[in-house]
């Protein structure tokens, strides 16, 4: 399990994180969602190690990770997809996911690739296609794949809906929640599109200015009227 | 037209080097963002120390071979000289450390070496080859070069595309920060781009050493040379470094040809702000990657 305490980060004077305490449990979606600015992102790349909190601690299976570096914490077994569907297109759609977990042996690198065919065939079909080829909703696909590739135990996904068709948001978060199911995995979604996320999501999370506002079991966070109003806008 | 042809032939094993020293430049471009105005420093030191090898031993592969391993070593050690100490704060400083680098290795070859201009003995024939009633402006040294060239741009192009290191690297310089997330150790990616262009370009000055001859400051003029090569490619093109490579070669023998040895660097530098002016990201350039 992810556990987050007391977490606070700033950036120079603005403080984007206060004291931001909530858990992760395996299989299972958290979602926090907030409006824009809420501090989303940062508490995501802060957890990847892109960010250094300024205090407070994130601990997994019992072991201290922050303040660690990126690619020390994807090997402990926390994989970040970042957002704006974060592949790189001048790799071919087969090295983008073949990117992921490099450091893992030949046989698990070939189980993940073969299970990341599986789970998104469209990659299979243009493995060897420019990654800038691809669509949107492809992209966002092969982004979750690369991170999959990582043999997570916790999977952190920013912002997975942006700019993308609903129908695919639905697909793909669905997706996500049947692998968090199926497989143990810890997945914290981050959203400002709190409808979709809180519908696959067990606990919800509202983010506002850095601070958790509100924090329970999805489905009553989603009906509480006054908490959207106030928070998510609409 | 027996001129043109004879020129042409003569540009290819110097157009090699070119290539081999636009190679090494493009290596540290695409790892670090920056120009290494060092590289035919380092080139200059790992071919004094070929030198010393082969005058001692007699055997020009093992000389060969102790230049690469210097290379990639000297690489190394100029990364860390220049790269960690100012990349963070800035890379303009960065680049002008280059220079500093550059002169003291061709002070410290100076203090050691003696600034004399030394012969390179090569290890096969450096005369024309006789060949249909003629004599032709190819050696078997030339062909050596040309083998040695094909061998190692082969050898780079397999590690680049074919290996799982040529994938982290790859990823590194196009996305250092999706590299990191997907486990990849980009520093020492960084510090291992640096180290193969430090073994291309030792590589690339034991070859022209023997044509030429070697002093500290003897490789000057491949820099201008390699530089336009290695900007006309697009500066992240290992293909573009290779082609322009020869092709400089090229130019510059039929210049030298048909006019004055002392016209080729002018010629290059015209061609390189011709290039600027009609096409600054450069032939091979990914769109943007390059701004001027």
């Amino acid at each position: 399990m992810l556990l987050i305490e007391n977490l606070s980060v700033s950036y120079g004077a603005v403080q984007a994180l206060k004291d931001v305490s909530l858990e992760v449990p395996h299989g299972h979606v958290t979602a926090v969602i907030g409006a824009n600015g809420a501090g989303k992102s940062t508490l995501m790349r802060t957890l990847a190690g892109l960010t250094k909190p300024q205090s407070g601690q994130v601990t997994f299976n019992g072991e201290v990770i922050s303040g660690r570096k990126p690619e020390d914490i994807v090997r402990m077994g926390i994989a970040l997809v970042p957002e704006g569907r974060s592949t790189i297109p001048e790799l071919t759609v087969e090295d983008n996911l073949k990117l992921g977990g490099m450091w893992r042996s030949h046989a698990q690198r070939n189980a993940s690739l073969s299970r990341a065919y599986s789970l998104f065939p469209v990659l299979g079909e243009r493995k060897s296609m420019r990654a800038d080829t691809l669509s949107g909703g492809e992209r966002q696909q092969l982004a979750i794949g690369r991170a999959l590739m990582t043999g997570p135990q916790v999977l952190l996904l920013d912002e997975p809906s942006l700019g993308l068709a609903p129908l695919i948001v639905t697909q793909i978060l669905e997706l996500v929640a049947r692998m968090a199911w199926d497989s143990g995995l810890a997945v914290l979604l981050v959203e400002q599109n709190a409808t979709v996320a809180l519908r696959i999501a067990r606990t919800g999370v509202v983010l506002n200015l850095g601070e958790v506002v509100k924090s329970g079991p999805a489905a009553e966070i989603a009906s509480d009227e006054e908490l959207r109003h106030a928070y998510l806008g609409y | 037209m027996t001129n043109f042809i004879d020129f042409l032939l003569g540009g290819f094993s110097s157009g090699a080097v070119i290539a081999l020293m636009a190679l090494a430049l493009v290596m540290v471009w695409r790892s670090t963002r920056m120009v290494n105005f060092a590289q035919v420093g380092q080139a200059m030191f790992t071919t004094y120390i070929a030198l010393t090898v082969q005058q001692s031993t007699g055997n020009w592969l093992l000389a060969l071979a102790v230049a690469m391993v210097a290379g990639l070593i000297l690489g190394i050690v100029v990364f860390f000289l220049v790269i960690r100490p100012v990349k963070n704060s800035d890379t303009t400083g960065a680049i002008i450390a280059t220079f500093g680098v550059l002169i003291a290795l061709q002070a410290g070859a100076g203090m050691i070496w003696g600034g004399d201009p030394e012969g390179f003995i090569p290890p096969v024939s450096n005369a024309g080859l006789e060949f249909a009633g003629r004599i032709w402006p190819v050696s078997l040294y030339d062909i050596l070069v040309w083998i040695v060239t094909a061998a190692l741009v082969i050898g780079l192009t397999l590690l680049f595309t074919k290996t799982s290191l040529g994938l982290s690297m790859r990823a590194s310089a196009f996305n250092p920060e999706v590299a990191r997330l997907s486990g990849v150790r980009v520093n020492r990616m960084l510090i291992t781009g640096w180290a193969i262009a430090g073994a291309t370009g030792a590589v690339g000055g034991v070859l022209i050493a023997p044509v030429s001859t070697i002093s500290p400051n003897s490789f000057d003029i491949l820099l201008v040379f390699a530089f336009t090569a290695a900007v006309i490619g697009g500066l992240d093109s290992l293909i573009g470094a290779v082609t322009f490579g020869i092709g400089t070669g090229l130019v510059i023998s039929l210049v030298s040809g048909y006019t004055d040895a002392s016209n080729a660097p002018v010629v290059a530098l015209a061609l390189l702000a011709l290039n600027l002016l009609l096409k600054p990201d450069g032939v091979f350039s990914h769109h943007g990657s390059r701004s001027v």
